[in-house]
């Protein structure tokens, strides 16, 4: 403390173990928080293909193609502690081969600031709902959910699903036209 | 830094304060920055922005660095009384003999 440097240091440390603090604080200030909130989802309309899978085991699969409407009011997920959150549609469905299948159909990034009241229609999935084999035909319960990643200021990042899903059945037979 | 110290300007620079400035600097700081972080935390949780706790923060940084790096007059308030000095030479002439003597012991 005697000179210029040595108060400079002391003064940086204490203020940066302050801000540590700080961050602590922020982190326990939201960590027990439910950041679950009620999701509508709509389903109108469905399809099903059987295609040539150049991706997977190079056979025919079923494709499925889901047009859905969902509207949520994310605004009470965000608080001090919330950067972003990265929501995703999964569909989750048993076969034979695997009891529980999941598959992201779709996803969007909500920052901080943007307009938090979700009110989306007729939208189409962002990626192809491909099954490994033929088991999306004749499934009579294939479940959409609306989940998110909480991208925070300080500590964990939570994975929250939303409160509210929905089933349906797929069709028995494929769409047989060619144009996607 | 050692470029900084041989330069014979910058070493003639005073900056010293003493003991009880030294004290005083040091409460001055920690109470401004302590005092900062708690404002800067309510008020950014109200506003729900952390970005402004930190703003709050440094701008606390800011101040206790003007306040309390400059050896400002207050801080030099109370300067340590020295003993006049004495004169020694005659004492330590006769005490080399003896160590002298001592060393021998050892041996």
């Amino acid at each position: 403390m005697n000179t210029v440097l040595s108060r400079a240091n002391s003064l940086f440390a204490f203020s940066l173990s302050v801000m540590a603090f700080l961050t602590f604080g922020c982190f326990i200030t939201t960590a027990f928080k439910d950041r679950s909130v009620p999701v509508n989802i709509h389903i109108s309309r469905v399809m099903l293909k059987n295609v040539d899978d150049f991706t997977g085991p190079r056979e025919r699969s079923d494709l499925g193609f889901v047009t859905f409407d969902i509207t949520a009011d994310l605004n009470p997920i965000f608080d001090w502690n919330v950067k972003q959150l990265f929501l995703y549609l999964s569909a989750e469905y048993a076969t034979k081969n695997n009891a529980l299948n999941q598959v992201v159909l779709w996803d969007k990034i909500i920052l901080r600031g943007e307009n938090t009241n979700l009110s989306l229609k007729d939208m189409k999935s962002k990626y192809f709902f491909f099954d490994d084999g033929s088991g999306l035909r004749g499934n009579k319960n294939i479940t959409l959910t609306l989940s998110w990643n909480v991208v925070p200021n300080a500590g964990i990042l939570p994975l929250v699903t939303g409160s509210g899903h929905i089933s349906v059945p797929f069709p028995d037979s494929y769409e047989m036209s060619k144009n996607y | 830094m050692m470029m900084l110290k041989n330069l014979p300007f910058v070493n003639s620079i005073n900056t010293h304060m003493d003991y009880k400035g030294q004290k005083l600097a040091e409460q001055i700081f920690q109470s401004i920055i302590v005092a900062s972080a708690v404002a800067g935390f309510i008020y950014g949780f109200i506003v729900e922005q952390f970005g402004w706790t930190v703003y709050i923060v440094l701008a606390g940084f800011a101040l206790s660095c003007l306040l309390t790096l400059p050896p400002w007059p207050v801080f030099r308030r109370h300067p340590l009384k020295w003993q006049p000095s004495v004169e020694a030479p005659a004492e330590t002439r006769e005490k080399q003999p003896e160590s002298v003597k001592k060393s021998k012991k050892h041996k």
